[in-house]
Parts: C-alpha cells; sequence; structure tokens
C-alpha cells in the first residue's frame, strides 16, 4: 500500500498547487537554513581521524612560575626544548612527536626563479605515521638521518611542483639555511578538516593552510632555527642569551604528541607525566603543584575552541527558525487535509480502516517533505555559497559531503511526518456518515 | 441478509438527548429490492448510515449476512464494509482527482487484491455501467447520470452482497434518474441485495417492498409491492 500512498501523495500535490507550494517553500526554506549552518558546525567539529583520534594525545604540563598561580589554571598548551627532549626520548606511547614551526628561504638555483621564502615544520619522522601522511614520492627520512640529525627534507606537493615539477625529486638537493638538504620524500596533498595537528600557530588557521615543507625537529635545532610561532616565556625567560639560552630557558614553544596502543593508553601516558613532573621538581623545575593534561584530538579541538561560539549559536537559530516552519507547515497541512474531509469519509465507506487513512495522510505529509527536501538541498547549497563568500576559513568548511546530503532529505522528511502527525490525526477523526450527506 | 432487532439510536449533547431511532425491526432478505422512505428527519439515513456501518448503535441488535455487528471495533467494521458492502451516495462522493479507473479501484485496494484481479474487477464494473471507454476521463469530465453509474461501478467491484443507495436518483434529472433506476434493478435481477432511501415515491414503487420509517421507527414493514400486485391480481 505504500507506492499507492505515495503516489496519491503526489497527485496531491497538484491538487492545491498554492497551497502545496507555500508548504514545500516553508520546509524547504527551514531545512535549508538548518542544514547550511549545521554543514559548517559539522566540519568545524567532525573528527579529522575517527579510527585513531582516540588515541593521539597531545600533553600538556604547567612550568610556569609560582608567583600569580590560582588553582584550576591552565597548563600551556606548548612546552619547552627540555621537556620536549626529554619526552621524545621517554619511549612511551607507540609514536611520539615534537613538533614547531619553521620558515627558510628557499634558493632553487634556477635563473627563471629566484629564491622565495617557505613555511615548514620540524617534526620527528614518527609524525608521518602517526597523522598518516600521504606520500606522493618516497617517504619520511630515515631513522639515521635523524639520529644524525642529517640535512634531509620532506617536501609539500605544491613546493615540490614549483621546483622540479611533474618529476620525482627525491634523492635530489635544495638549497636552504645556508645547507644543500637532500630530498627524501614529497608528500600528497593532505588537508585534514580541522587541521588538528598543527592548531596552533599553524599558518592558514584550523581549517586552511598547508606546510610546504617537513625537516627533522634536531636537524632545524642543529640549525638554529627560530620558531615561527608563539614563544611564551613566563617567569624571567632565559637565563642564557643566545638561541643555547633560549633552548635550556622555560619558554614554551613546542607542540608535542604521543600516539598510544589504545585509548586506555590515556591513563597510563598521563600517571607517566604526572612521575615525570615530579622528577622534574627534583631538578628545581616545576614550582607549582603537580598539573598535567594529557588530551586526545576531539578533546584538544574542544579545549582550543576550534568550533566558535558564533558557529554553535548560527546552528541553534537556524534550527529555532526550523520550529517555525514546522508551525507553519502544520497549519498549512491542517487546512489542506481539512479539505478533504469528504474524501476520508468516502475511503471510510469504502472500506478504508483509520489506520489506513493514518498511513495515507503521514504518506502524503512525507511525500511534501521529499519535495521540500529537495528544494532545501538547493538552498542549501546557496546558504553554503553565501556562507563560503565570508572568508576562506568558511570556504574550506561550508561543504556538504553524501551525509549531509542525505541528512538535509531525511530531515526534511521527519520534519514534514512530524508535522503531519496533527492534522492526520484530525483526517482520522472525520465521521464519514456526516460527511457523506454533507458533500 | 439484514436483520435489526429493537434497535436504537440516541445522538446526546449536554443538553439534549435525540433518539433518532426507537424500537426499530426490519429484515431483508437475500436478492430484496427494498425502498425506505419517509418525511425528511425521521431517521431514515441514520438507519442506512448503522446499516452500512457507518454510525454506531446504541441498543438492540444488527446481524449482517449472518454477523452479529454488535461491539465490532474499527477495524473488523471496516473489513466487513468493504467485503459486504456498496455504497451509492446522493451527491456521487467520488474523488476529484482520480480518473474512472482510479476511483473504482478504491475499495479494492483496501481489499488487497493484486493488481490484475483489481483491473479484472473494475473493467468488469465499468463495463457493467457502459462507461468501459471512459476509463481515464476525471469524473468533473461526466455528466451527472455518468459519475451515479461510475459510483454504482465502485459499488459493484468488491461483488457486494447488499447494495446501500442515499436517495440516488437525488440530484439527476428525471433522464437520467430513470437510467440509474434501471441499472439498479438489473443489478437486483443479478442477485444483488439493494436498500434504497428515497423521497421518490415513483422510485420507491419500483422497489419489491416499501419501508416506511416515521420519528425514527419502521411503520408499515409489510407493504411488499409485488404482493399487492399479485393480491390485486387473484382478485380481478
Amino acid at each position: 500500500m505504500f507506492r499507492y500512498y505515495f503516489d496519491l501523495g503526489l497527485r496531491s500535490l497538484r491538487r492545491n498547487p498554492v497551497l502545496t507550494a507555500l508548504m514545500v517553500l516553508t520546509l524547504a526554506v527551514g531545512v535549508a537554513a538548518s542544514m547550511a549552518t549545521f554543514t559548517v558546525l559539522y566540519v568545524m567539529s567532525g573528527d579529522p581521524i575517527p579510527h585513531k583520534s582516540d588515541r593521539l594525545f597531545v600533553p600538556r604540563l604547567d612550568n610556569a612560575p609560582l608567583a600569580g598561580y590560582a588553582e584550576g589554571d591552565e597548563p600551556s598548551d606548548q612546552m619547552t626544548y627540555i621537556d620536549a627532549s626529554n619526552l621524545l626520548a621517554s619511549g612511551q606511547g607507540v609514536r611520539r612527536t615534537a613538533v614547531y614551526g619553521v620558515g627558510s628561504g628557499i634558493d632553487s638555483g634556477r635563473p627563471d626563479l629566484p629564491p622565495f621564502q617557505v613555511q615548514g615544520v620540524a617534526p620527528t619522522r614518527d609524525f608521518f605515521e602517526m597523522f598518516e601522511v600521504p606520500f606522493l614520492h618516497g617517504g619520511p627520512w630515515s631513522a639515521s638521518d635523524e639520529a644524525a640529525r642529517n640535512d634531509v627534507i620532506v617536501l609539500g606537493r605544491e613546493l615540490s611542483e614549483k621546483l622540479f615539477g611533474s618529476t620525482s625529486p627525491v634523492g635530489k638537493r635544495i638549497r636552504m639555511e645556508g645547507a644543500e638538504w637532500q630530498i627524501a620524500g614529497v608528500i600528497d596533498t593532505w588537508k585534514p578538516l580541522p587541521r588538528y595537528y598543527r592548531l596552533i600557530n599553524g599558518n592558514g588557521g584550523s581549517f586552511t593552510g598547508a606546510d610546504e615543507f617537513f625537516i627533522p625537529f634536531q636537524t632545524a635545532v642543529s640549525h638554529e632555527m627560530g620558531n615561527s610561532g608563539n614563544n611564551n616565556c613566563s617567569g624571567e625567560g632565559p637565563k642564557e642569551p643566545g638561541y643555547q639560552g633560549w633552548l635550556k630557558s622555560e619558554c614554551d614553544w613546542i607542540q608535542f604528541w604521543f600516539e598510544g596502543k589504545t585509548a586506555s593508553d590515556q591513563a597510563r601516558l598521563k600517571e607517566f607525566l604526572a612521575a615525570y613532573v615530579t622528577d622534574q621538581k627534583k631538578l628545581g623545575r616545576y614550582p607549582r603543584p603537580i598539573n598535567v593534561r594529557l588530551e586526545n584530538v576531539m578533546e584538544w579541538m574542544q579545549h582550543l575552541g576550534v568550533v566558535s561560539k558564533d558557529a554553535k549559536l548560527s546552528t541553534w537559530l537556524a534550527f529555532g527558525f526550523l520550529l517555525v516552519c514546522l508551525v507553519n507547515t502544520v497549519g498549512l497541512l491542517l487546512a489542506k487535509f481539512s479539505a478533504r474531509a469528504g474524501e476520508v469519509g468516502v475511503r471510510r465507506a469504502l472500506g478504508a480502516t483509520k489506520r489506513e487513512i493514518f498511513h495515507q495522510y503521514l504518506t502524503e505529509a512525507a511525500v511534501v517533505g521529499v519535495v521540500g527536501g529537495l528544494l532545501g538541498l538547493l538552498l542549501s547549497f546557496g546558504g553554503l555559497w553565501l556562507i563560503s563568500l565570508q572568508s576562506e576559513e568558511m570556504a574550506t568548511v561550508a561543504r556538504m559531503d553524501w551525509a549531509m546530503l542525505a541528512l538535509t532529505l531525511s530531515l526534511s522528511i521527519v520534519a514534514s511526518i512530524l508535522a503531519g502527525l496533527l492534522p492526520t490525526w484530525r483526517a482520522c477523526q472525520v465521521t464519514p456518515a456526516l460527511q457523506l450527506k454533507t458533500q | 441478509m439484514l436483520r435489526m432487532h429493537n434497535l436504537s439510536k440516541v445522538y446526546r449533547t449536554h443538553m439534549i438527548e435525540t433518539h433518532a431511532l426507537r424500537g426499530f425491526d426490519i429484515h431483508v432478505a437475500q436478492g430484496e429490492f427494498v425502498a425506505v422512505t419517509g418525511p425528511s428527519g425521521s431517521g431514515k439515513t441514520t438507519f442506512l448510515n448503522i446499516a452500512g456501518l457507518l454510525e454506531e448503535f446504541t441498543g438492540g441488535d444488527y446481524v449482517l449476512d449472518g454477523v452479529n455487528v454488535k461491539g465490532m471495533d474499527d477495524n473488523a467494521r471496516s473489513k466487513l464494509r468493504n467485503e459486504k458492502l456498496g455504497f451509492i451516495f446522493q451527491g456521487f462522493n467520488l474523488i476529484p482527482d482520480l480518473n474512472l479507473f482510479d476511483n473504482v479501484d478504491v475499495p479494492l485496494r483496501y481489499r488487497g487484491f493484486n493488481a490484475a484481479e483489481r483491473k479484472r474487477r473494475i473493467d468488469d464494473a465499468l463495463g457493467r455501467v457502459g462507461l468501459s471507454s471512459r476509463i481515464k476521463h476525471y469524473p468533473a469530465e461526466l455528466s451527472g447520470g455518468q459519475q451515479q453509474r461510475v459510483a454504482i461501478a465502485r459499488a459493484l467491484a468488491g461483488g457486494p452482497k447488499l447494495l446501500l443507495a442515499d436517495e440516488p436518483t437525488g440530484n439527476l434529472d428525471s433522464q437520467m434518474a430513470r437510467g440509474v433506476m434501471e441499472l439498479l434493478e438489473e443489478i437486483n435481477e443479478q442477485g444483488t441485495t439493494i436498500l434504497m432511501v428515497t423521497h421518490d415515491p415513483e422510485l420507491a414503487a419500483r422497489a419489491q417492498r416499501n419501508v416506511h420509517i416515521i420519528d425514527g421507527q419502521v411503520s408499515d414493514l409489510m407493504r411488499e409491492t409485488t404482493a399487492s400486485l399479485a393480491a390485486v391480481a387473484a382478485t380481478a
């Protein structure tokens, strides 16, 4: 019977085109407003690495001076070189990496391509496997290159194509920081959304931008490459001058990631960090009470407020608007179904049960939902296009995927069925005898 | 086919009680063509609605084709209505946005017949009322008489045992009314029991038996037109 009811629903759309158009439009506008804002929220708050986001952890340690301490203070989002080096050497977790931003000039040696500035990061080789970075040519630098602090480099695809075209540059050398860097690999286009591995100091923010090159963490330090990003020197700052003094200081400028074997490693690693801080206290560091945090990817993004309050508020408002649209649709459906009390009477007289009338009219409401959903989809694309005009970041997140497409249609159908419940129930209460005589 | 005993129907509002039927007794045998007459407000339509299981009654008993309908729930009444009854209304009550085929199809859908069986029955029913050629037409494209024929086809398609007609010619001119009446007589001759409410004495006279209702009660149950005619013939 569902096909029969669906067919009747389609015919009914043509019965009163003005009323139908009003219902469909009301529903479509409500659905479009909700889905356009929800899509932005969905992309912003999406899990960028769902199969392992619960076992990638960011440690945070509170190494600030005692002065100004208040209970509940949040530890810094970055850490010192001393701590980064110690944690790298700790062997904790399956993999670990320290990351800091580096910028430099590249001399291609080509007369047609003058030296230019590039922005990259300095991680350990674990970085590539931890974050599942895809390679176009070659691969990460070797463990021996990392240990020997050799000048090796992995290029981003865009930089590689700029320097070498589409051919593989693996094994070739480029000139940077006054040294020759051997190319170990070229990564393919890699744009996780949000850009979780580089939420602090990333060029382009939480959703846009990409790193142009990758060099080993300790090699970058050997070259005394500065940090292109925040550098938080609480207290007195470096006690010794120069780069080496900075490395020995309590200045926070390095981001750190652990990869656990399972999600349950979070508690164990946190215990390790507390023990580590206790040990460091013995060396005269960490004057504050032990305050360590270890957040997985989603917790880390929540801590940094990747999803703006504006995006959340807009979504709530849009769903409020959808509710208003639904109330209107209820009214319109009531008008439509009330006008067909005679037909209900006829169908009841011809043998339809109340349940069959209920199914027929609810299916008819769902048909309005399907049409409203399709129009709502078109309007959603329009809404997302308007949102994308606001900024490059918005352009990145205002994109609908298949899940959102399906959700838009489903939302419209569910909304129309909800809106159809009262009118359908009313239609079922029709007294057939009365209707048949008055027709 | 239809038996009501001591049936009553009371409409209650918070102010007053209206007794539409009281102590109502009637028996309609298989194959009869019974005309129900009576002044406006006498209870004719209430009787027809109860007979058609469209309204519940307050007291008494009603047995339809051997089934006691007292206390039946909505599903059972709907099923019984669909299987045993056919309705013909004064206002035709066709569904305007369905063509003739789909209008006649409505009761068959609720019966659960497959597509082939439905088509066979629809073609047959529309053939019986002489509208096979207009199967794709919509009600608005037909005359009143033709619309009533479609309604009759719809009533016949399910193969009902009892046809309930409420002023079936009330909205038709005399020529169309005659055509519809002849069709009903033909259907009755083929074995379908017909119960027809009418104001028109001429139509009532063509039925086998007249039942007159006054103030919610049957006033003259036994006046059988054919019997009367036979008596007159015997006297002569």
